[in-house]
């Protein structure tokens, strides 16, 4: 196996898969917030900081694939 | 070709410890020159000026984010005791990452784009949140919580520290990585841009620590509804009452039960 395609398997891919799936999370969490806001623009701070800590819980775990990938491709 | 591509961004945070320790000091001592000038002076007499402006708009997020979670507890203690810590990780964790912004060789190097002074971080707001249940319910309640709902609590404790310290550093390293590739491609414009959007992350990552520093705070800090319910609603009634009348309040409370 070539080292471009190793590359490929062990970090690219998996960061791409991490990073789309964060990515639809992550619009459903703004999308809901955005209407939540829209709908009752007083409690519109609370559902920040709401919003805000959900999508960081959310991208912990894509962030975690990103530092699997890097720790795997400076081994390559 | 591609290996050295993957290596130039690996090395790009892999940087030398005594650039972090340093970079990490400037950070500190500027931070507490800035608490000692603003503490010089009495801040309370008179119309209150720049300085005092400035200090009350920096910490009044802190201030109320310690008020919400002193349901039980004696309001001034709590409110004194977290929110200097919410400020302090705050303020820390901001100025280091605006140092990507700078425009100067190895000064330029974000001390929270490096995992040990993250880790590092994590585990100071993990500990600081078991303390201060200690603190605020007895090293009994304190212990309790880490084996209470969930015999497993503990390991929890233990995926906080990495989940606060690796997302620090992957946004940060992954962003100051980002800048260097970008420079290296294209030296001129571009990582103009670049360093205009940081900011963004720099600003977010160090709320959301901050932020989830804060919910873990509230969650330990926070007392069991055993059969406490109507006899801790009937407590803040008594309170309030006794802000209002502080002689009615006698009655109320017997007549109450």
């Amino acid at each position: 196996m070539s080292e471009l395609t190793t590359m490929a398997l062990v970090a690219i891919v998996p960061i791409a898969i991490g990073a789309a799936f964060a990515a639809l999370a992550m619009r459903q969490i703004s999308v809901s917030a955005i209407d939540g806001m829209t709908r009752q623009p007083e409690i519109a701070p609370q559902l920040f900081t709401a919003m805000l800590i959900g999508m960081a819980l959310i991208e912990a775990l894509c962030i975690y694939t990103l530092v699997v990938t890097l720790v795997l491709a400076g081994k390559i | 070709m591609e290996g050295s591509a993957a290596e130039a961004a690996v090395e790009a945070i892999d940087f030398s410890r005594l650039i972090i320790i340093v970079n990490a000091g400037i950070v500190s001592t500027a931070l507490m020159a800035a608490g000692l000038a603003l503490r010089r002076g009495s801040l309370t007499e008179g119309v209150p000026d720049g300085r005092q402006n400035f200090g009350e708009f920096v910490l009044d997020f802190f201030v109320g984010k310690a008020r919400e979670m002193s349901h039980g507890h004696d309001r001034a203690k709590v409110v004194g005791i977290v929110a200097p810590l919410l400020a302090t990780f705050f303020l820390f964790i901001f100025i280091s990452n605006l140092f990507m912004v700078l425009p100067l060789p190895k000064l330029n190097r974000p001390p929270t784009a490096h995992f040990s002074v993250t880790l590092a971080l994590g585990i100071a707001s993990v500990l600081a949140t078991i303390g201060l249940g200690m603190v605020f319910q007895g090293v009994k309640g304190g212990l309790k919580h880490l084996v209470w709902p969930n015999p497993l609590e503990f390991i929890a404790k233990i995926t906080d520290v990495f989940s606060l310290a690796l997302r620090l550093f992957g946004n940060i390293g992954g962003e100051y990585m980002t800048l260097v590739l970008v420079t290296g491609v294209v030296a001129l414009g571009i990582p103009l841009i670049m360093h205009v959007l940081g900011f963004i992350p720099a600003f977010v990552q160090a709320l959301v620590f901050t932020l989830l520093t804060a919910s873990f705070t509230a969650s330990a800090l926070h007392k069991e509804e055993k059969k406490e319910k109507k006899k801790r609603t009937r407590r803040r009634g008594l309170r309030r009452s006794k802000e209002l009348a502080p002689e009615a309040s006698v009655a109320t409370a017997e007549g109450g039960s």
